[in-house]
């Protein structure tokens, strides 16, 4: 069963007299479990296809299905819930809100969730996880970057989503807070069997996944699988 | 709890916008509290005088002297039940007049029997009321026994003598038997004596040829008359035009005038007052709006990241709504409690003979702190409404 479904799936905004087709007739379905790479050049789509999945953009037409729920036919507050419900979100900016320390930045979510699982015992369980029961209490201004953003990676985690899509999640860290940050994703993903989809432009994060989409103009260029390279 | 913190964020400029709800609340507390003590002294004088009608001097009569006789003139018209004389001076004659909100010290006599029939009964804390035959005897309203440290078994000089008073001037020992419960209106300030007693003081205060020309027992001053219980305010004024048709040599007013006086004075009072007040607090809400926006503005990303893990729009909207009405929570309870405590200062510190310049009610707290959340609320309406409409995608990206 395709965790996520894309059928000829477009965006196309309007920029003066022109057309931008910031996505233009993508079809792919990505498999529950699946860890996915979508790379290209900026301008080609990537992220526009990652909103789109997000639910946080509506498509120009085209159908797209999560868990085999056509999603171009909800309504803003059910795309709000199934948001909640089914998919984590991790950025580039880690975007924790400053006036909340690293626990309630984790629970963030299970206050709009109809279904509040676990609550704070969960948040620290995934804390623990992410290697942070030291940092409970701390405020994201206390962080490092890649601290910042393994909280980003437990909040993502706290509704049990089956997907999570990640911006570029390690655009902002260097390289070696960059490697500790896919190793936590790939066990994540195989311990769990939640979906990854990642968009980045670092290639040794793409390396690491075993589906690389290549997107060019808002088309589908390229749609490898690729073997895993091994945890480090 | 992230509400409190997100007003704390900025610190000096959540204190700024608080404070402009604070002056605004203190503004409508004190003024309020000034309204309020005007009101319960006009709200005394609708109560009395819409129960019975007031009979005097004709028009154009120059005193204030009616034959007792009229009375059983009076008592025989339809639909009166009762009907008494009444007498009044002044406590401290020769006193520089002054302004006050209260009535002034007065001396006033009449029957025992009149608390009966008016709806404004006036009630005893120590002692006792007086008698049809009392003579020589006392009742002091709250503020007069205040004034003057006199309570029940105590003796006071009545009328009180002026310092700069002619040796002609003349007095009489009462002795103090009750002290009644305050009202906070006229009778807090009234000294009230017998009929007999009043006459007594009529024939001290006329000219010393009249003195011996008029039986005062058969002079009264004023005549309040009643209906039977429960008589309404246009039967009232039927009896008064009656009196005016039927007995000569008098002149009864429409209780109906008398409480529109009353009632006109309270609300221009009440309007002036309470628009100033008004205006401050709206002035703080303009306060609320900018604040609330530019809350928005910084939180941009914060809104979009809410967005994005699940808040809809209701959500987000009333995360601003609240804060905004926390804010005007936090004002009107600051400005609530500063005006109180400015209020009660002042009435502390007014001197012992003069009516208190504040009153605090029930309703007034409510609708100082009610009002100042309600500002807040809808100071917030507009930037919530943006903050709830703000695309995520544009959101989560903004720098």
């Amino acid at each position: 069963m395709a965790s996520v479904r894309l059928e000829d799936l477009r965006k196309h905004y309007k920029r003066g007299s022109e057309i931008i087709r910031a996505l233009d007739g993508v079809t792919l379905d990505i498999n529950k479990g699946e860890f996915v790479a979508v790379v290209g050049r900026s301008g080609s789509g990537k992220t526009t296809m990652l909103d789109l999945i997000g639910l946080l953009l509506r498509p120009t037409s085209g159908r797209l299905l999560i868990d085999d729920i056509d999603t171009t036919k909800l309504g803003d507050r059910d795309r709000a819930h199934m948001r909640s419900e089914k998919i984590g979100f991790v950025f580039q900016e880690y975007n924790l809100l400053p006036t909340l320390n690293v626990v309630e930045n984790v629970m963030l979510p299970l206050r709009y969730a109809k279904t509040k699982v676990g609550g704070r015992e969960h948040a620290l369980a995934l804390l623990e996880r992410v290697e942070l029961t030291d940092r409970v209490k701390h405020r994201p201004s206390e962080l490092s970057g890649g601290q910042q953003q393994r909280v980003a990676i437990a909040r993502s985690m706290i509704n049990r989503p089956s997907l999570i899509l990640l911006d570029e999640p390690t655009g902002a860290v260097d390289t070696e807070t960059a490697e500790q940050l896919v190793a936590l994703l790939k066990r994540l993903n195989r311990e769990d069997q939640v979906t990854i989809i990642v968009v980045t432009h670092d290639l040794d994060v793409a390396a690491h996944a075993r589906r690389n989409i290549r997107l060019k103009d808002g088309k589908v260029l390229a749609d490898e699988r690729v073997e895993a390279v091994p945890v480090a | 709890m992230e509400i409190l913190r997100n007003i704390a964020r900025r610190k000096l400029r959540s204190a700024l916008t608080i404070s402009g709800i604070v002056i605004g609340v203190l503004a409508l507390t004190t003024m309020g509290a000034l309204a309020e003590n005007f009101n319960a002294l006009l709200d005394g004088g609708v109560k009395y005088f819409g129960s019975n009608v007031q009979v005097g001097p004709p028009d154009g009569q120059s005193t204030f002297l009616l034959p007792l006789s009229k009375i059983d003139d009076i008592k025989n018209i339809d639909g009166v039940a009762a009907a008494f004389p009444g007498y009044s001076f002044s406590l401290k004659p020769g006193a520089a007049p002054s302004f006050s909100f209260g009535v002034p010290d007065t001396i006033v006599a009449g029957s025992p029997d009149e608390n009966n029939w008016t709806p404004f009964k006036i009630t005893v804390a120590s002692g006792r009321q007086l008698t049809a035959s009392s003579s020589g005897e006392v009742v002091l309203g709250s503020t007069l026994a205040k004034e003057f440290k006199k309570s029940a078994g105590d003796n006071m000089d009545l009328p009180v003598k002026p310092a700069d008073a002619k040796p002609d001037f003349v007095n009489h020992t009462f002795k103090v038997i009750g002290v009644l419960n305050q009202t906070l209106t006229a009778p807090d300030t009234f000294a009230y004596i017998s009929i007999s007693d009043g006459q007594m003081l009529l024939k001290d205060s006329l000219p010393a040829p009249l003195q011996t020309a008029l039986d005062v027992t058969q002079i009264t001053e004023g005549i309040t008359v009643y209906g039977k219980p429960g008589t309404s305010l246009s039967e009232l004024d039927k009896i008064a035009n009656r009196i005016n048709s039927q007995v000569q040599g008098v002149k009864a007013t429409k209780p109906s005038q008398l409480v529109d006086a009353f009632k006109s004075g309270g609300a221009v009072f009440t309007g002036i007052t309470t628009a100033a007040a008004l205006l401050a607090l709206l002035i703080g809400g303009l306060s609320v709006v900018n604040t609330m926006f530019m809350a928005v503005a910084e939180r941009v990303r914060e809104i979009g990241l809410k967005k994005a893990v699940g808040a809809t729009t209701f959500n987000v909207m009333g995360e601003f709504l609240i804060e905004a009405t926390l804010i005007g929570l936090i004002g009107g309870l600051v400005g609530y409690g500063l005006g109180a405590a400015i209020t009660l200062i002042v009435n502390a510190t007014t001197a012992p003979g003069s009516t208190a310049l504040f009153l605090l009610t029930t309703r007034l707290t409510v609708f100082a702190i009610g009002f100042a959340i309600a500002l807040g609320a809808v100071a917030g309406i507009l930037p919530a409404f943006r903050a709830a409409r703000l695309d995520p995608v544009t959101a989560l990206r903004n720098e």
